[in-house]
């Protein structure tokens, strides 16, 4: 059977001791098949038991051993070792702990912090009782279709590789966090919750808008979740719900708007409809240079050919949703 | 000291349910303590469902899930528990429901259910093959609404009472590797099963290491029915991870070398969809006799093959076992068939409980899969350990709370504490002689070898012999890592001896139970033998750490035992 040796470069730090992290090389020789959680066990059980990592069901469904592989967040039990050495085109994995928690020893960081944030954005099912029967003689109606709009949300494992790769979670104290805000979406399109769409409101509130749809969190998702799919939806819902009056919700109604006017996006007046008088004001020096530059188009704009059915097209869209 | 009226150690199925229950009731305090954070408990790599006579697919009642479930443990449950357990569950799925759990439907809305081994009808609620999953969710999400207090990553050492009363626990906080002790005027136990003890073969979480069993039996309190377990008869071929019970549920068929549906020799009607004691002998006997694959590995197996399902029904029902054969075992299956073969899963055995969930010493609770109460006897159907930890989980916080509004705290022995915390340091100063990782394989390979699918006598008591040795060397390992900051050294040790000290005492009564019955195989005695081992094997630990074994009646109502046949 296929070997190789492989370099493991593992991230080490007890905030207790050390002054700060340092990286520790292991030398294994690693089996076809063998995955980064047996590895980093094997490494334990014969070169140093005080490496610190966790682990639990080892298929990829408890959420415990998510790591950074060269770069990456992974579940270590299902990632095979093989795998990433070719991907990479290397014979050194870089194993991390994952990013925008505290380390508390080597490869374990604290997950107090992004699950304090979902418990404070009601992560839980209000029954309505117009759908959710009072006894326990009968069940709730679900249709199969309705199920489908969460049903993949329901797949998080809480894994936070989501959260470690969110550039909003970075930047912005308040922010929900992706696995959070799309278990508020999850909860907002279930027919059997009694807040239904006004859950739009508490991401609202947890800053969704600052979400900048970079698209990490469903990249790295183990489970295949799109968070960022039920961030969007619940932007949706909040200007449904009339939440109309902040940049976001204007912005989005710009896009919208520019569209049924000409099938272009409107870059000029793009500013004033998000942020009024003040955005023109702060885009200005930008608009300037592209004046000069030649890059700005007329604020009144022509429609695209064939509009009409570019207007049937979104109109037709707005239905499936 | 910390201090709880009740304290559930445990945040799986069990003990999230029995925290539920008590959450209830306003007043108390109460606190879930858990060695890692509730959602990764093992509940949430259950697959296939969850059994319930609903009825919504074909006529159903909870007669029938009562009989089907005796029938499947080979007579040996208590069947006033086993009725129990069969009335409540309609109302308890639909509770659950009632949370948000995200059942599959059927077009009609209601809740959909599938066929599942050694059941009469389509009788598994189900959601997709992440059942286990979405209803641990569920009920951490209900948690959360009312409140409920977690202790994250605390790890359970021992179990402190006064031979009448419990008084509380002892318990090191991960994190700061503090040592504690818990008064509390009730303890539920929720602590999960032991099939860890087969280390290198089995579909159990690293951490499903007995550790509430263990605690109980240091305690000297009696454990019931251990050498029974379960083999699945379908885990991945290198790895022994779970593929759901559901994958033949919804039409996968097992395949021998010679291209046979190998079952029709074994249980002709039922098919694949025999109890999985039966099946996992019929694959090993396949093997056996020449009929397997070998890879080149050495790796033996069958194959089960969902191909003719379709990429349809795979994706939707099934998408879950796609994923992990694809991950582990570099196989699609709808493209090839998935090579399995049998992996420990299941303790059928476990803490003595009545069907309250009440041990010997008042105000000891134990519930779920560390529970023997017994609903499952000698062998457990598919689908019905997410039904009991549920239900008993229930029961038993309920019972919780009725017993402390009426009691106070007994005293708690302080002397505990440093009896643990000399333990503990003992393991950092012993002489190293032994490695955790070469004893904790030689375990698994004599438990496989002496306590596995097919027992006799003589394989039997050298397992016993030998994992009397192993106990005796296990006082050689070394911690090595000095760190009290999450010491995952020594958490791994302490799992261990608790797996050493299980062992025992599935070895013990296993050479007693001369006969065979359900999961307990004997090829010297292959016959059941009701006259003389329709009764409840006990074991306890004596002041002078031996063990004794004794025996306790079967509860038998109104289904008389009977050959059973599929």
């Amino acid at each position: 059977m296929e070997k190789r040796e492989v370099l493991f470069r593992i991230k080490r730090f007890n905030p207790k001791k050390d002054e700060k992290p340092y990286y520790r090389e292991y030398r294994l020789t690693v089996p076809k098949g063998m995955t980064v959680l047996e590895a980093l066990q094997q490494i334990k059980d014969t070169q140093d038991p005080t490496l610190a990592f966790r682990a639990f069901c080892r298929s990829a469904i408890c959420g415990s051993c998510a790591v950074k592989v060269n770069g990456f967040p992974k579940l270590a039990c299902k990632t095979q070792v093989f795998n990433e050495l070719d991907k990479f085109g290397t014979d050194t994995l870089t194993l991390e702990p994952l990013d925008n928690m505290e380390v508390i020893r080597d490869l374990i960081v604290d997950w107090d912090r992004p699950l304090k944030r979902m418990e404070e954005m009601k992560p839980y099912l209000v029954p309505d009782p117009e759908v959710v029967p009072r006894t326990l003689d009968e069940e709730s109606r679900v249709y199969p279709n309705e199920l489908k709009k969460f049903d993949s949300f329901t797949d998080c494992i809480l894994c936070t590789s989501c959260f470690s790769s969110c550039t909003a979670t970075q930047l912005d104290e308040n922010y929900g966090g992706p696995f959070q805000l799309a278990r508020v979406y999850r909860f907002a399109v279930d027919p059997r919750d009694a807040l239904k769409a006004e859950r739009s409101k508490i991401g609202y509130a947890f800053d969704m808008w600052n979400c900048v749809r970079c698209n990490r969190c469903a990249d790295v998702c183990p489970k295949h979740v799109s968070p960022v799919d039920g961030i969007m939806k619940l932007r949706g819902l909040s200007i449904e719900v009339g939440l109309k009056d902040n940049p976001g919700a204007r912005h989005v109604m710009a896009f919208y708007k520019s569209l049924l006017e000409s099938g272009m996006l409107n870059e000029v007046l793009l500013p004033l409809r998000t942020k009024g008088i003040k955005g023109v004001l702060e885009n200005l020096p930008v608009g300037i240079k592209m004046i000069l530059k030649g890059k700005a188009h007329s604020p009144v704009m022509k429609p695209i050919a064939e509009h009409e059915t570019l207007i049937k097209v979104m109109k037709a869209a707005m239905e499936v949703e | 000291m910390l201090q709880f009226d009740i304290l559930i150690v445990g945040a799986g199925g069990a003990g999230l349910y029995a925290a539920l229950e008590t959450s209830r009731r306003k007043g108390l305090s109460v606190a879930v303590l858990s060695k890692v954070y509730p959602t990764r408990s093992h509940t949430g790599a259950a697959q296939g469902g969850i059994n319930a006579a609903l009825g919504n697919v074909a006529p159903d009642s909870p007669e029938k899930h009562a009989y089907d479930t005796v029938k499947g443990s080979d007579f040996l449950a208590d069947q006033d528990a086993v009725e129990l357990m069969c009335e409540m569950a309609p109302k308890i799925i639909r509770e659950m429901e009632h949370m948000g759990l995200p059942f599959s439907r059927l077009r009609d809305g209601r809740i959909a259910q599938r066929p599942f081994g050694g059941a009469s009808f389509p009788r598994t609620c189900y959601a997709a093959d992440k059942t286990g999953h979405v209803m641990l969710q569920t009920l951490y999400e209900q948690c959360l609404k009312n409140g409920v207090r977690f202790l994250n990553e605390w790890f359970l050492l021992s179990i402190v009472h006064n031979g009448e009363r419990v008084s509380g626990v002892v318990a090191m906080d991960l994190r700061s590797g503090e040592i504690h002790g818990i008064r509390a005027k009730a303890v539920i136990l929720a602590t999960g099963g032991h099939a860890r003890v087969y280390w290198n073969r089995t579909s159990n979480a690293l951490g499903n290491t007995g550790d509430g069993t263990a605690a109980v039996l240091r305690a000297g309190l009696p454990l019931k029915d251990m050498e029974f377990v379960q083999f699945h008869p379908t885990g991945l071929r290198r790895t022994g991870i779970l593929v759901t019970e559901g994958a033949r549920g919804e039409g996968g068929y097992l395949i021998n070398s010679k291209g046979e549906r190998f079952m029709k020799r074994y249980a002709p009607e039922k098919m694949e969809l025999a109890p999985r004691d039966m099946v996992s002998r019929a694959i090993e006997t396949e093997i056996l006799e020449g009929r397997g694959f070998k890879d080149d590995e050495g790796n033996e197996f069958v194959y089960l093959d969902l191909r003719h399902l379709g990429r349809k029904k795979i994706l939707e029902r099934l998408p879950q076992i796609r994923e992990l054969a694809i991950d582990f075992e570099g196989v699609d299956p709808i493209e090839e068939p998935i090579p399995v073969r049998p992996t420990a899963h299941y303790s059928m055995g476990g803490i003595d409980a009545d069907k309250l969930g009440r041990t010997p010493i008042k105000g000891l609770y134990a519930a779920g899969e560390c529970a023997c109460i017994s609903v499952h006897g000698a062998n457990r159907l598919g689908g019905n350990s997410l039904l009991d930890i549920v239900v008993f989980g229930k029961l038993s916080g309920e019972d919780a709370v009725n017993y402390v509004s009426e009691t106070g705290f007994a005293p708690f022995d302080e002397s505990e504490i440093k009896r643990e915390e000399e333990r503990i340091d003992s393991l950092f100063s012993s002489d190293g002689k032994e490695k955790l990782a070469d004893l904790r394989s030689e375990l698994s390979d004599v438990m496989s070898y002496g306590a596995g699918i097919f027992r006799e006598e003589k394989r039997m008591k050298e397992a016993l012999e030998k994992v009397r040795e192993i106990k005796e060397r296990a006082k050689h390992l070394k911690v090595y890592d000095g760190e009290r900051t999450f010491n995952t050294n020594l958490q791994q040790t302490l799992e261990f001896l608790n797996l050493v000290d299980i062992a025992e005492t599935i070895v013990l009564p296993a050479i007693e139970r001369k006969e065979s019955r359900g999961a307990h195989y004997r090829t010297d005695y292959p016959k059941r033998d009701d006259e003389n081992f329709l009764k409840h094997s006990i074991v306890e630990r004596g002041e002078d750490g031996e063990l004794r074994l004794s025996w306790k009646p079967v509860v038998i109502t109104k289904y008389q035992p009977e050959e059973r046949k599929y």
